[in-house]
């Protein structure tokens, strides 16, 4: 485990020193606060831009959340993903990782270590952002009472993690960053069109990211998670397995 | 005994053969030279021993270990300098020691005393700012010291003095040298110069195979003949020395220009015997007389003809 908690250092290092954990943060935290004000003050921007239009409803809370899982399952993750997407490609145009493996640090660690600080800089981002939302609905509509917030939100953040482990083989098996990229986006879409076929639709993880306000609102249970979460988790550990295997008989 | 043993090995990129059924040794304490023209398949070939890339066919085996394509166990015996090492560059060269000193689990002080050691042997023990802004004299230079950080018992450099200028060169080989008492070097070149100053083996891979392998006296014995070079003070006397009846047959395949001769021979006592009867009969004396020694140039030249 010595080279794995030395990779993750020198990760944790890199992310600070390349800024990429500051880009994402802030992304992330952008989208914390936008979400309620957008929400909020949507009916008020709408009439400054044209006098003709009109909100027909009263915006509420779960119009906040409504923005929350859109921003961050869409632009969010693609700023993971997008950030992360150098993460082996330019170890290998440089050929540092040679240096490190002909070493006898484990394939494996390197995989790891760059799995394990990129899962731990996308939860700190989501759970920031998260944060800031629930402030800022709970500011602006101090009388509501939502249920499963925290439960909506962990259904969400475990998807991230389904797509960091689909990067991670993207970036083993591809050399080029735009091709990685392609690989993880190209599997999401895969995963968003099974899941609307309806014997599968129960177990896909794309439930997860769709699904978010029905909880929140009620009109779906917890119980209805239950599946799809499982799913994640297997399909996040077996990608992550796989882009190890890959790994240990890639050519450097 | 040896330290690195390879046996048969193959490689092919599409339907380009680099190496073809190559064999050799290096034995265990030797500099060995590994000269080969640029494309010969040197960086192939090392790659392939550090496990980096598949072999089609053939075993590699480091110190009596087999090594295995992508995890192989056998880099913790090996130091590996790639031509151009590149390193994380917002790190300083202490910082990097200490992430290669963790990466094989030793101990804060090993790590301390091996980087304060390593890094004085290769004269950076001052350069404190980040790797970002070294020059490639420097990268290199802190490549054979991330090298040695495993105490490795051989070190691979791959072409380490190719892209630097005449000092750099000299004190990269000086620091192989330095080492060579401790830890068995491979050190790919197609620089000449550098295998005579520093190697006791070396091998001559050509066409995917090794053409000539061993130390340097048996390579350079293995050249067919030897050279002897004859000045005289004018034209004249080298004119009338080539019409003597013993040099006629002789100066077949030999080399002139303006006062010089060189003579080729398998047995060069034999010329002298002859060449001096001559310089006696005819009074003419040379101004210089010179046993030519067969270079590796030469050799090489031979070799990849």
């Amino acid at each position: 485990m010595n080279g794995y908690f030395a990779f993750v250092k020198k990760e944790f290092t890199e992310n600070m020193k390349n800024h990429r954990f500051f880009i994402l943060l802030a992304v992330f935290l952008a989208f914390g606060m936008m979400s309620a004000f957008l929400a909020r003050f949507t009916p008020e921007i709408l009439a400054a831009l044209s006098a003709e239009m009109e909100m027909t409803s009263k915006p509420v809370a779960l119009d906040a959340w409504k923005q929350f899982y859109k921003n961050i399952s869409g632009v969010g993750f693609s700023a993971v993903i997008i950030l992360y997407g150098t993460c082996l490609s330019g170890e290998y145009s440089k050929g540092t990782l040679v240096l490190m493996v002909t070493k006898g640090l484990p394939r494996k660690d390197v995989i790891l270590a760059k799995y394990t600080v990129a899962a731990v800089l996308m939860t700190i981002s989501f759970w920031g952002s998260y944060a800031l939302t629930y402030g800022y609905t709970a500011l602006l509509w101090p009388d509501t009472r939502l249920s499963n917030v925290a439960l909506a939100a962990c259904a969400l953040w475990i998807v991230g993690f389904l797509y960091l482990s689909i990067l991670m083989v993207g970036c083993v098996l591809f050399r080029q960053t735009f091709t990685s990229i392609l690989f993880t986006g190209g599997m999401a879409a895969v995963i968003s069109l099974l899941g609307i076929i309806e014997p599968l639709a129960r177990f896909s993880p794309f439930h997860l990211t769709i699904k978010n306000i029905d909880l929140i609102s009620g009109i779906a249970a917890p119980s209805d998670f239950i599946m799809p979460v499982l799913t994640s988790v297997v399909m996040s550990i077996s990608g992550l397995l796989l882009a190890i295997k890959l790994f240990n008989s890639k050519a450097l | 005994m040896n330290v690195l043993t390879i046996q048969n090995l193959s490689k092919s990129f599409g339907k380009q053969k680099i190496i073809d059924h190559l064999s050799m040794s290096v034995p265990a304490g030797s500099i060995f030279g590994f000269i080969g023209k640029n494309g010969a398949g040197k960086t192939t070939t090392m790659k392939m021993v550090l496990g980096l890339l598949q072999p089609d066919n053939g075993e590699i085996h480091v110190c009596n270990e087999k090594v295995c394509f992508g995890q192989t166990n056998t880099n913790q015996f090996i130091g590996y300098l790639p031509d151009v090492p590149e390193f994380y560059n917002y790190m300083t060269p202490t910082q990097y020691l200490e992430l290669c000193g963790k990466v094989i689990g030793l101990p804060k002080r090993e790590i301390d005393q091996r980087g304060q050691n390593l890094l004085s042997l290769v004269g950076l023990s001052g350069a404190g700012k980040q790797i970002g802004g070294f020059s490639r004299g420097m990268k290199q230079r802190l490549g054979i010291a991330q090298a040695l950080f495993t105490n490795p018992k051989l070190l691979i450099c791959d072409e380490p003095t190719s892209a630097l200028d005449p000092v750099g060169r000299k004190e990269i080989l000086d620091i192989l040298r330095k080492i060579s008492s401790s830890t068995t070097v491979l050190f790919s070149t197609h620089i000449l110069s550098d295998v005579e100053r520093i190697c006791d083996h070396a091998a001559f891979l050509n066409e995917g195979k090794i053409a000539v392998s061993g130390t340097l006296a048996e390579i350079k014995a293995l050249h067919g003949h030897d050279s002897l070079l004859i000045e005289f003070s004018d034209e004249q006397e080298l004119s009338i020395f080539k019409q003597q009846r013993t040099i006629k047959p002789l100066i077949s395949g030999s080399e002139e220009n303006a006062r010089e001769i060189i003579l080729h021979s398998q047995n060069i006592k034999k010329i002298q015997q002859s060449l001096f009867s001559v310089f006696c009969e005819t009074g003419i004396y040379p101004v210089k007389m010179e046993i030519m020694e067969p270079s590796l140039e030469s050799l090489f030249l031979e070799v990849i003809k």
